[in-house]
């Protein structure tokens, strides 16, 4: 099914890039490491057939070296001794005993004493064992100077073949993700569509039963009906604070915001009147300890702000459980008594849809849009929890 | 004082050192028609290094014989085999590191 996305869905998407961005990084390394494995291999079998090509020019000098030698053993005597040199190579030799007999190369190195051909720096050495001892050597050391030709070739080829490899793999990757990605985006837009049409529905009835619930004389009525009523404001509340949150994420977070002064300690003892009832069938007290504070903000976002953190605050507390919420400064701190949140959840309490705790009602949007307004307005959020303890969500500007 | 003892010491040691190559080595090799430098060519052709040469020669110094002879069939057809040392083995290795100073390659290549 085809859903098409909407101006207020933009939001929903945040965790499908965020999805997308870690299959990519996940996908790209993977490609990162294949083609530096191939590159290696790649170098290590062009160093291999360099080798062997230079292998049989060495050989061929090691053979015209090893007749020098035996020439000069053979006429060796204690004074007139040239040790043969080939302007086509440098060369030594070292007995059996690893000691240096004579050596006509530039520079002192560390020889591998294993017959055979390898590379050490800009140079290439062929490691010959002789079986006669001329001038008493075991070892015949052939250097010749590598022209680095092939290694430039070599970085060449590995830079425009991984780099082309690289592009076409990113490519196939974005390709692949939203290949997967795309029935989890259409079930999201489809639940918000969901939602959007129906907040919009439900806007009339809610807010006929609650003015019809505060216009109720109760003083006449009997206690059994008086608890009726009170169960009946209590859900309405409930229901009203998700249709506001359902409305705030389809239709007002994308509005203009209307910012001013807001008297903090006044609107959360507003909030907390409207949630007492709330607070009284649960058993839960309340303590304030508000000192003056204002802020300069949208009074619909920070009214949302503190509905969902006291909403939350009695949803996951105890019963006969105490909240208490501190204003001093700039700093607003709400405390639960509650199950708390474990420590690895902590995380990921703002992400949209996500609720770690079924026992309770709701599409897991409150803080996920109390984050957006924080973040809108640089408001930073702790989060304080410890299970069967309790959580306090700390506000600081 | 002390520098020119030591100064004597050493010269007489290296003269005393020297004597014993000479003295048990060059005696009889003098009259010989392969000079001592060419057999340590050979022995080098085999025994490659120092210390595995110095070793070979000790040891056929110490239990002569034809079948581990450098020298050629003809040569010990004329001249035979040497007679077993009577030095002892600090002497010998002493006489030793003398011929293999005296005629080493390394340090007489240009």
């Amino acid at each position: 099914m085809l859903v098409s996305k909407s101006k207020v869905t933009n939001s929903v998407l945040k965790s499908e890039k965020k999805s997308l961005f870690r299959f990519l990084s996940l996908y790209l390394g993977i490609v990162t490491i294949i083609i530096s494995l191939l590159s290696f291999y790649y170098y290590k079998t062009q160093e291999e057939i360099m080798l062997s090509n230079q292998r049989a020019n060495l050989e061929q000098y090691a053979y015209r070296e090893i007749k020098r030698l035996k020439e000069l053993h053979n006429s060796f005597d204690n004074k007139h001794n040239i040790y043969p040199r080939d302007k086509h190579f440098k060369s030594a030799i070292y007995d059996l005993e690893y000691v240096k007999i004579f050596s006509d190369m530039e520079e002192d190195i560390d020889i591998i004493f294993k017959e055979g051909i390898y590379q050490n720096g800009s140079y290439i050495y062929l490691v010959k064992m002789l079986t006669t001892y001329y001038l008493g050597a075991k070892y015949l050391i052939v250097e010749v100077k590598d022209d680095t030709l092939w290694k430039t070739n070599v970085v060449r080829n590995i830079s425009i073949y991984g780099i082309l490899f690289f592009i076409i793999s990113a490519i196939l990757g974005v390709f692949l993700a939203n290949m997967f990605v795309k029935p989890m985006r259409n079930s999201i837009l489809l639940l918000d569509r969901f939602i959007k049409d129906t907040t919009h529905e439900l806007n009339t009835p809610l807010s006929a039963i609650l003015a019809n619930i505060e216009m109720i004389d109760t003083s006449s009525m009997d206690k059994k009906n008086i608890s009726k009523i009170n169960r009946i404001n209590i859900a309405t509340k409930t229901v009203s604070i998700l249709y506001k949150d359902l409305t705030y994420l389809t239709l007002e977070q994308d509005r203009d915001r209307l910012d001013e002064n807001i008297d903090l300690k006044s609107l959360i003892e507003d909030r907390v009147e409207y949630f007492m009832a709330i607070m009284e069938s649960k058993n839960i007290s309340c303590k304030l300890y508000l000192n003056e504070s204002s802020l300069y903000i949208d009074k619909k976002k920070i009214t949302r702000v503190i509905d969902n953190l006291i909403s939350n605050a009695i949803k996951y507390n105890l019963r006969n459980g105490v909240i208490e919420i501190e204003l001093k400064d700039k700093r607003l701190s709400v405390k639960d008594s509650g199950i708390g949140i474990k420590e690895e959840e902590i995380p990921f309490i703002f992400d949209r849809y996500l609720r770690f705790n079924d026992s309770e009602g709701g599409f897991g949007v409150g803080l996920s849009i109390v984050k957006s307004i924080l973040d809108e307005y640089n408001i930073k959020i702790d989060v304080i929890s410890s299970e069967q303890k309790g959580t306090t969500m700390v506000l600081l500007w | 004082m002390v520098k020119k003892v030591l100064v004597i010491s050493l010269v007489i040691s290296h003269l005393f050192a020297t004597d014993i190559y000479e003295k048990n080595c060059m005696k009889c090799h003098r009259d010989l028609p392969v000079s001592l430098k060419e057999i340590f060519m050979d022995y080098l052709l085999v025994y490659g290094g120092d210390k595995n040469m110095k070793a070979g020669i000790k040891h056929y110094l110490k239990y002569p014989s034809k079948d581990i002879s450098m020298m050629s069939k003809l040569f010990i057809m004329n001249y035979g085999i040497k007679e077993k040392t009577e030095l002892l083995d600090s002497e010998l290795d002493r006489a030793l590191d003398i011929y293999w100073d005296k005629f080493k390659i390394m340090g007489k290549l240009k």
